[in-house]
């Protein structure tokens, strides 16, 4: 009997260490080729100050990521630490994770992952944001200065006439399958026509999308369906990544890209030449400042699983990512915007790159579609296709969307 | 050891009840297979559908609040009339396989090869169907250049309101009905040849073999087909919305499985979900106790 209850005490310490000395950790950017250097330095950092730490980072696929997380959480089998992209799809999360309020010292971009209280939750990597990226030997074939990319809604809107009356290639690419270029335009003309209360009042369910300042993007993005700036078939072509591969294959002028990760300016360039890209701030119909704003947010970030086996060595390893070390390395190998301010910026040799990084103490404001209820999101994916596809008004759209919001909002 | 010093007629009893324990003993393994992997899940998801659960707390007791908000709700309304729309289109899912089983088992030439061409996309898993149709289907893909080389405009099949649900449908009947296709030639293989024989000899044309000797005959495999398809159709074309069109545009193509999916994974609400599962399960029963009450009539014919 002694014997067996030594056995099982043995069994019991052993794998209880065994459990302690491996984190897994949930993402979907691990098995990226361009990330790889990234995660190596992360790996060396940890090792050097947590020797014997097994780290298991499992890459899973991003259309799922959060039904498996979902998942995983909720049958108490989640990982130790896990990605999540800011705004809804960290706030939708935050019971699950532990306060890293002491460790998110030096970094930017944190509103994102911040709960009701203002206790940061995770640790933001990037900055992430939108802008517009532009094919200059299209612009220059469709008669226009590629170095004088639009400014204002109506420069915008006579280039893509430029462009379509040239007949080579439509003026945006533009893939609404999923719903998520309408979600881009939505954060990009809203970064520019609503005010920093007008954007509060929208997160809170206080402005409606029925209201003036809503519907006026809504009626913006049924117009430049109207003007002819999309290649037909926009709600079939899906954004990851077949529109943006039309981009890079140059069979458009414009696209709404992103700032770091895929789809941003490193993408871009590594295909067209840096030569032949540039970025712009998508302008809207009515600015209320004196130049078109881009929409930025907290990019991706680590959190800590609350209920997960080794919490304090998870914090350390949610530190070690976001430490400037490694950050610089995913820095200069993959493009990002860093939301590290410990990190050096300045070897970043794209022009693109420099002019992202000068609007975003000028003109980075809130990420409008980053805010809203996850309900309110999915609806948008829905009757932005009806909308493009003429099946639906702004007005009955955002009458649906009004009871969207209301009902995500408790009312 | 009792039993054993009770009187014969006694014994004789409890031997029976012997026996009736020995026969659930055989039973056990089914009965606890069925109760926990059947019965079980199915009253714990009645269960969560009666609670406001989110993906992680475990959500209060709300009653009906899930079903009543069910009823007011476009996405869960569009999904039922989807549905509709796909039952009406049953008479095609059985006739064609049905016909060109028949035209098979009549000996055209070649109808070992039909055969295996008809069942070959059956044995592809729905992801991959999706994709080779995704590259047919899309604006720039294979069938807008043919139409384009006859002259005629391009069509968004799978982005637009109007065409999106009947592509799908298309993509899915090419897909499956070659295992409805397999059903009905082994139903017809059981049919006398001498019928067919006498039929022709009697002068009777292919379309009054058809309708006279072969349609009667496989009543009930019709039914079965029936029966099997409609389940089919209801519950696995997860896999093609999920690539072909991610439900839209709009509320297009989401049938109830794919809606219960959004709700369960993308809004983090397993106890709306589980409402809408126990609907679908209530339909689908619904459906088969029908059909299967019609199969019963008829057997008696």
């Amino acid at each position: 009997m002694t014997f067996k209850a030594l056995l099982i005490a043995t069994t019991a310490c052993l794998g209880g260490q065994a459990m302690a000395q491996t984190l897994t950790i949930w993402d979907w950017k691990s098995g990226d080729p361009v990330a790889a250097s990234y995660f190596d330095a992360v790996r060396e950092a940890f090792a050097a100050a947590h020797p014997g730490v097994t780290l298991n980072f499992v890459n899973q696929p991003i259309d799922q990521y959060y039904t498996l997380l979902g998942t995983a959480l909720a049958s108490g089998q989640g990982p130790d630490v896990f990605l999540l992209n800011g705004g809804a799809q960290a706030r939708a999360r935050m019971d699950a994770l532990t306060d890293l309020t002491p460790q998110a010292e030096g970094l930017v971009g944190l509103t994102e992952f911040q709960d009701a209280d203002g206790a940061v939750r995770a640790l933001p990597i990037s900055i992430q944001g939108f802008v517009v990226y532009y094919n200059k030997d299209r612009y220059s074939e469709a008669g226009l200065d590629p170095e004088a990319p639009p400014q204002t809604w109506a420069e915008l809107a006579s280039a893509c006439e430029a462009i379509n009356a040239a007949g080579a290639v439509p003026c945006f690419a533009l893939g609404n399958k999923e719903g998520y270029g309408a979600e881009f335009f939505l954060s990009s003309v809203g970064a520019s026509m609503l005010s920093e209360q007008a954007q509060q009042q929208f997160a809170t369910g206080d402005l409606t999308w029925s209201s003036p300042e809503i519907a006026a993007i809504l009626q913006a993005w049924v117009d430049t369906q109207g003007m002819g700036w999309y290649q037909p078939g926009a709600n079939s072509t899906a954004k990851f990544m077949d529109e943006y591969e039309m981009f890079m294959r140059g069979d458009a002028a414009n696209t709404i890209g992103l700032l770091s990760d895929v789809a941003h300016w490193k993408q871009f360039e590594d295909f067209l030449g840096a030569e032949s890209i540039g970025a712009f701030r998508h302008p809207a119909p009515e600015m209320i400042a004196d130049h078109a704003m881009i929409p930025v947010a907290g990019g991706i970030g680590y959190g800590v699983n609350a209920a997960g086996g080794n919490v304090d060595l998870a914090t350390a390893l949610v530190e070690t990512l976001a430490s400037a070390g490694p950050i610089q390395v995913f820095v200069n190998d993959a493009g990002v915007v860093p939301a590290n301010t410990a990190v050096d910026t300045s070897g970043l040799a794209s022009p693109t790159a420099g002019t992202i990084l000068g609007w975003l103490d000028s003109s980075g404001v809130t990420m409008a579609h980053a805010n809203v209820t996850a309900e309110e999101l999915a609806e948008w994916h829905r009757q932005s296709q009806l909308l493009l596809n003429g099946e639906t008004t702004v007005e009955a759209a955002a009458a649906r969307m009004d009871d969207v919001q209301k009902a995500a909002h408790g009312g | 050891m009792t039993t054993t010093a009770q009187p014969q007629r006694r014994r004789r009893r409890t031997g029976s009840r012997a026996e009736r324990r020995f026969a659930l003993l055989f039973l056990l393994p089914a009965v606890a297979l069925v109760l926990t992997f059947r019965i079980v899940p199915l009253l714990w998801g009645f269960g969560l559908s009666l609670t406001d659960a989110t993906g992680l707390q475990q959500g209060q007791f709300i009653g009906l609040g899930n079903y009543a908000e069910m009823a007011g709700d476009p996405n869960f309304r569009a999904a039922m009339r989807n549905t509709v729309i796909l039952l009406l289109t049953l008479p095609v899912w059985v006739l064609l396989p049905m016909i060109l089983a028949s035209l098979i088992h009549l000996g055209v030439p070649g109808g070992r090869l039909y055969r295996s061409v008809y069942f070959f996309p059956a044995v592809l898993s729905s992801v991959i169907v999706g994709s080779i149709f995704n590259v047919v289907l899309r604006y720039d893909g294979a069938l807008n250049a043919l139409l384009g080389f006859a002259g005629l405009p391009a069509i968004d099949w799978l982005g637009s309101g109007s065409t999106a649900l009947l592509s799908l449908l298309t993509v899915q009947l090419w897909a499956t009905f070659g295992m409805s296709l397999l059903i009905f030639l082994a139903g017809l293989s059981t049919l006398s040849s001498e019928m067919i024989e006498a039929a022709r000899l009697d002068g009777a044309r292919l379309w009054q073999v058809w309708g006279y000797v072969i349609l009667p005959a496989m009543r009930p495999i019709i039914e079965f087909v029936a029966v099997v398809t409609t389940i089919g159709v209801l519950t696995n074309m997860f896999g093609l919305i999920y690539v072909l069109t991610a439900g839209g545009p709009g509320t297009a193509t989401t049938l109830p499985e794919f809606l219960i999916w959004l709700e369960q994974g993308q809004m983090g609400r397993p106890g709306y979900a589980a409402a809408l599962s126990m609907v679908l399960f209530a339909l689908m029963a619904g459906i088969a106790w029908i059909q299967i009450r019609i199969m019963s009539r008829n057997a008696g014919l």
